[in-house]
């Protein structure tokens, strides 16, 4: 909450101006029932001329009263906006500071909900409740004083109703807060069944489940129908709980301030303007126990959001400079160990052996403009081993160095810049193509970026595409195959020019052929440049400097593709199996 | 000019998505009607409070007192001198009957709306679910979610805040109106006269709250979708140290959805003071053109108070129409959206007189199939090949030469371009498709798990089997020993999508599906990935359980279920290359012998050089 005062402090001008404006809107609203019991008064008196000038005041204090409602509703409103905006900015700003621990922990989807729905909540908390905030304790001053001013006992009598709506209203909105998220959730239920059987769709098929995950999705949709139900009782309740207690109220003034007016030389423009005095605290008063529950919320989705402010950003991408560094481009890792447990313990699996450690005790070595080849199984640890090269991950323990300085020395920034890693999972962003292959330099010039897409072997799919290069790819755009966005990610590297190339298993979902075609002439391109290959395929690979293949986190073998041949272990086996395949394709 | 026939064609649009909800509605049309029954009759009970102060204060008040009306006489007899008891009494129960019918009235909706959308929802998910493959490879499944959570919710939107209460709203306002010209129609001119104005600036704010609302969903979905991909590919803009960019980008995006809200803070403000400004001044009016007439007796002050009164419950529903009608214009949008789906055909479905062949034996003939994903890309180009019952038969060929799309086509996933397939003398279009797919059973690669324990992943809609059967099959799929070592057995929890098994583990789950679903054909992607040499033997064993007493058709990835086969089939760019067993085939001297001489040559030469 702290932190969200900081937000709001920088607005404190504005918010005092639509304090302001608020209190001139109440005031206003608190002479119009005045002026209208006086206007009655003087009907009765039967003095036509003060009525025509009560009714004129009256006129002109409600068009007046408009403008500055207006004024103190949308001002208030707007400095929620504002709030909502930069609280907005610094969230992302910072999400842009997490490093990969904190994406593995945390689900996109919830962290969407939070930038979502819990901001929205803030923003109610600081516009709409700050607006209701203000509005509730100045209606009250003023309408207690005029009401106890004009008739104190039929001031009581008339205010026991609104106590009893203050607390009811505070208990139904809670329980109607609790049931909407209720009902939120079951909604969530029923979006994670439809994605799950639509995953598995083609199991719902050759299984033929339609039945039986419509079965599912029933039970679901009967539960959140259900929860549903439940909310609209409670709704449906407010409104007539409201007017209800008023219209108590009124009764109670309407008999008892008769009897008075009969009784007792009570103005029946007093009992006029009495009721207008109340209608004044009907919404306040609802409004009060409502704005509670948002307070409540917004506390609470504040707290979720300072969570991800509190999630400490590591290593710092701040700081240091950007520039790319001038380096031979020697890499080292020295006995490194890397567990994705780390922060979590350790624990001995069979054998008395760390299961749970992807790298143990790799050691490798190799010079400027030389070409290393990381082959094994799926989970043997190959990714994990050129993650440390861009710090996405660091080292549970020993260290990676690039021209012998540790990584952790390096500016980060400036080691991404130098560092250039296509990643296994192709990402493309809702952009044309040609931004998407410039993703990493903005003043990239077209012609780099179509010398980038013929190394990638892009240049044919690039042709067909509807508006070639300005071609909107990605989800909101055109979609293009596995094979076709692992092409894209290689141009994007060509474009960013780095020192130092890493590609992991970026090629997987081409064809052998292609896969080698694309490495050639990539390779040509970046001669010079040192090279970190990781690769399913070992065929594809052979004309490394140094081949390792990698075995449950550790280097099984090493070598040279043909010392390798010669061991006649696991490489060989993986090149024989590629040999298969590529025969089988070249037919 | 030239807008006015589009408008009119939304017009009828609009109309035919409502009937096309109605036919939802229609099944609990006795709720709906008597909902609206309660409509007026709410409207009436509200609109009879202020003629109780009027008589309060004509009867009871002012000096000269009126004639009580004849229904009130036995009323005010009964309570003798507290007459204003009576009064108090009469308003009291006014006020019961208008909330006893609203909450009538609402509930009865939202029941209409929640029942309604719960059988639109089940439709919709029991459609999806039977639309053809080709549909899931061109529909992200996240469009699919939201087609059936927020869309669906956006109507049930309407019916709660938006579409219904607009009528009560304008019966009320109707119903005022009649009121006051019945009681003075000098005067209920006089309290009318806010009205053009009003209208005049409702139509300024609201036609631009209707622009800018629209854009502000429009950029409000251009942030949202930047952000969840931003989030979703954040190591890559941290790789290619574009984070300043991209907040950049973010910020841009930010301050246009801050603008336009503020802009419609600024309209929605606008018409909700205008509203209450006018509405607060027609009180002046009231008075200084009635105050007159009460003087002069023409009216009596009770009638003067009635009408202020009116006139606030008069103003007060025009303060969130705006809004209403924005809700009404998404609930359209989303009906639209949905029909859309609805209307999407389900193109392979069984037909009308399926035919069975007389027993099941599982022969398969393919017959010149021909396929295309695309036009213009054919996929397999007449293939013809014959299965006999009980064969195994292993096929062989690159990624991309054609071998999934086989099984994808036998199982009717997508039909052929050409040619036909015959399973045991029956062309599967002739199928009855439920009792085909029973007939073939599938194994994939990647093993699909849903949530639920064990137990239900392996017998999924057989739930006639009991727990002996399931753990005969997993035994069989040598899965049994694993299952038992879990915490709870059988009925152990599966993960995320079985993240707490291993892949050989979920591939030998996926064998005891298929066992437990005993189908007479087998057809089977054998996985690429290797998993450990422990695993290894016991998917050995398990496949030969599987594949025992079935026609089989494995895309095969192994030599050793190569060997095995009956007779292999070598695939190439769509079209068949070689067939034959494993001895008709290296003595062929083609492809396959080349293939396996490499592989012998791995297993048997101790120099690597030879492969060179």
């Amino acid at each position: 909450m702290k932190r969200l005062l900081g937000y709001v402090r920088p607005y404190w001008h504005r918010y005092a101006l639509a304090t302001l404006c608020t209190l001139a809107t109440v005031t206003l609203g608190m002479v119009l029932p005045y002026l209208t019991g006086k206007a009655i008064d003087s009907i009765q008196a039967h003095n036509s001329r003060r009525l025509t000038l009560l009714a004129g005041e009256i006129f002109a204090a409600a068009l007046l009263m408009g403008v500055v409602r207006w004024f103190s509703r949308f001002m208030f409103f707007n400095c929620g906006r504002d709030v909502e905006y930069c609280l907005r900015n610094d969230l992302f700003t910072h999400l842009t500071l997490l490093d990969r621990s904190f994406y593995e922990r945390q689900k996109t989807g919830d962290l969407m909900s939070r930038m979502i729905n819990d901001l929205s909540a803030v923003r109610m908390m600081v516009g709409m409740g700050a607006l209701t905030f203000a509005n509730t304790p100045i209606v009250y001053i003023y309408a207690l004083t005029f009401m106890f001013a004009k008739q104190w006992r039929l001031t009581f009598v008339s205010l026991v109703p609104f106590v009893i709506l203050f607390f009811a209203i505070r208990r139904l909105t809670h329980s109607l807060m609790e049931r909407s998220l209720r009902v939120q959730e079951e909604l969530g239920a029923i979006g994670a069944k439809v994605q799950e059987s639509l995953s598995g769709i083609h199991v719902v098929k050759a299984y033929t489940l339609h039945e039986r995950e419509a079965e599912e999705f029933r039970r679901r949709n009967d539960s959140y129908n259900e929860q549903g139900l439940a909310l609209a009782r409670l709704r449906g309740a407010m409104m007539p709980l409201i007017r209800g207690t008023y219209a108590t109220s009124m009764m109670t003034v309407l008999v008892y301030g008769s009897y008075l007016v009969t009784q007792h030389g009570m103005s029946i423009g007093g009992l006029v303007a009495f009721m207008g005095y109340l209608a004044q605290l009907m919404w306040p008063t609802t409004a009060l126990g409502w704005v509670i529950s948002i307070y409540q919320r917004g506390r609470a989705s504040m707290k979720r959001l300072e969570d991800i402010f509190l999630a400490a950003a590591t290593p710092s991408i701040e700081g240091g400079g950007d520039m790319r560094l001038e380096v031979a481009g020697a890499i080292e890792w020295e006995h490194v160990w890397f567990s994705y447990f780390a922060h979590e313990g350790i624990q001995s699996g069979k054998n008395g052996r760390d299961v749970r450690y992807a790298l143990r005790d790799v050691s490798v070595k190799i010079a400027a403009g030389e070409k290393l080849a990381i082959v094994g199984r799926t989970g043997a640890g190959k990714s994990t081993m050129v993650k440390l090269l861009t710090r996405l991950v660091e080292p549970t323990a020993g260290r990676v160095t690039l021209d012998g300085r540790d990584l952790r020395d390096l500016s980060l920034g400036a080691l991404r810049k130098t560092v250039g890693m296509v990643p296994q999972e192709p990402t493309l962003f809702s952009d044309t193509m040609a931004r998407n292959i410039a993703f990493g330099r903005a003043d990239a010039s077209l012609d780099e970026i179509a010398r980038a897409a013929r190394v990638a072997g892009l240049e044919a799919d690039i042709a067909v595409l509807p508006q070639g290069l300005a071609t909107i790819v990605g989800e909101r755009g055109m979609s293009l195959s596995g094979g076709q966005k692992q092409r894209v990610t290689i141009a994007r590297t060509l474009v960013y020019d780095p020192a130092v190339v890493v590609l992991d298993d970026a090629l997987s979902s081409v064809d052998t052929e292609t896969e080698r075609g694309v490495l050639d002439s990539l390779v040509e391109s970046v001669r010079g440049h040192t090279t970190v290959v990781v690769s399913h395929r070992a065929s594809t690979v052979r004309d490394a400097d140094h081949i390792i293949v990698l075995e449950d986190g550790e280097i099984a073998e090493r070598g040279t593709h043909g010392e390798l041949m010669a061991q006649r272990g696991i490489y060989a086996e993986l090149f024989h199996r590629q040999l298969v395949e590529e025969e089988l394709a070249r037919y | 000019m030239e807008i006015a026939p589009e408008e009119k064609l939304d017009r009828v649009y609009d109309l035919k998505l409502l009937k096309w909800v109605w036919s939802y509605v229609r099944p609990y049309r006795g709720l709906f009607f008597l909902s609206v029954v309660l409509m007026p009759l709410n409207s009436l009970f509200a609109l009879a409070q202020p003629y109780i102060w009027k008589l309060t204060i004509d009867l009871f008040l002012t000096h000269n007192r009126a004639v009580p009306p004849g229904w009130l006489r036995p009323v005010l007899g009964a309570f003798g001198p507290h007459g204003l008891l009576a009064m108090g009494f009469v308003y009291l129960l006014l006020v019961a009957g208008e909330f006893s019918t609203f909450y009538g009235q609402f509930y009865l909706t939202m029941m209409v709306a929640q029942y309604s959308l719960s059988d639109l929802r089940m439709a919709l998910f029991k459609h999806v679910e039977r639309l053809p493959m080709s549909f899931f490879d061109r529909t992200p499944t996240g469009r699919l979610v939201s087609r059936m959570t927020t869309d669906i919710d956006a109507i049930n939107e309407m019916f709660s805040a938006g579409s219904l209460t607009i009528l009560i709203d304008v019966l009320t306002m109707l119903g005022i109106v009649a009121i006051m010209f019945a009681f003075n129609a000098r005067l209920a001119m006089w309290a009318m006269c806010a009205v053009p104005p009003l209208l005049l600036i409702l139509n300024f704010f609201g036609h631009r709250a209707r622009v800018i609302y629209r854009e502000i969903r429009e950029r409000l979905a251009a942030l949202n979708a930047y952000m969840a991909e931003a989030l979703a590919g954040m190591a890559v803009i941290q790789l290619f140290t574009r984070e300043r960019r991209s907040r950049q980008e973010f910020d841009a995006l930010n301050v246009t959805n801050r603008d336009a809200q503020m802009i419609a803070n600024v309209y929605e403000a606008g018409v909700f003071s205008s509203v209450e400004a006018l509405s607060s001044a027609t009180i002046g009016i009231i008075l200084w053109a009635g105050g007159g007439e009460v003087i002069r007796r023409l009216i009596t002050l009770g009638t003067l108070v009635a009408f202020i009164d009116y006139a606030q419950k008069f103003f007060l529903p025009l303060r969130d129409i705006s809004s209403k009608y924005t809700t009404l214009q998404s609930a359209l949008a989303a009906m639209e959206r949905i029909e859309a789906l609805m209307e999407t055909p389900a193109s392979i479905t069984s037909p009308a007189a399926p035919r069975r062949p007389s027993t099941l034996r599982g022969g398969i003939i393919f017959d010149r199939v021909g396929f295309a994903y695309r036009k213009g890309e054919p996929v397999l180009r007449d293939l013809s090949f014959t299965v006999e019952p009980g064969r195994k038969i292993a096929i062989v060929g690159a990624t991309g030469s054609g071998k999934s799309t086989i099984i994808k086509l036998l199982t009717r996933f997508y039909d052929v371009s050409a040619g036909r397939i015959l399973v045991d003398g029956v062309d599967v279009r002739e199928w009855d498709l439920t009792a085909l797919r029973r007939a073939i059973g599938l194994v994939q690669q990647d093993v699909f798990l849903f949530a639920g324990d064990v137990f239900d992943n392996v017998r999924l809609a057989r739930t006639e089997l009991g727990e002996a059967e399931v753990r005969e099959a997993l035994r069989r799929a040598q899965a049994l020993d694993f299952v038992e070592r879990l915490p709870s057995g059988l009925h152990e929890e599966i993960r995320e999508r079985g993240a707490n098994l291993s892949s050989g583990q979920r591939q030998l789950l996926s064998f005891a599906r298929a066992l437990a679903y005993d189908p007479r054909v087998l057809v089977m992607d054998e996985a690429t990935s290797s998993v450990d040499s422990e695993t290894e033997s016991l998917v050995q064993r398990a496949l030969n359980e599987l594949l025992k007493y079935r026609t089989a058709l494995v895309i095969a990835h192994r030599l050793s279920t190569i060997e095995r086969a009956d007779r292999i089939l070598v695939l190439s760019q769509g079209a068949l290359r070689e067939s034959g067993t494993h001895a008709e085939l290296l003595a062929g001297r083609g492809l396959y012998h080349r293939l396996f001489e490499l592989q012998y040559a791995a297993a048997a030469e101790p120099t690597g050089q030879a492969a060179d």
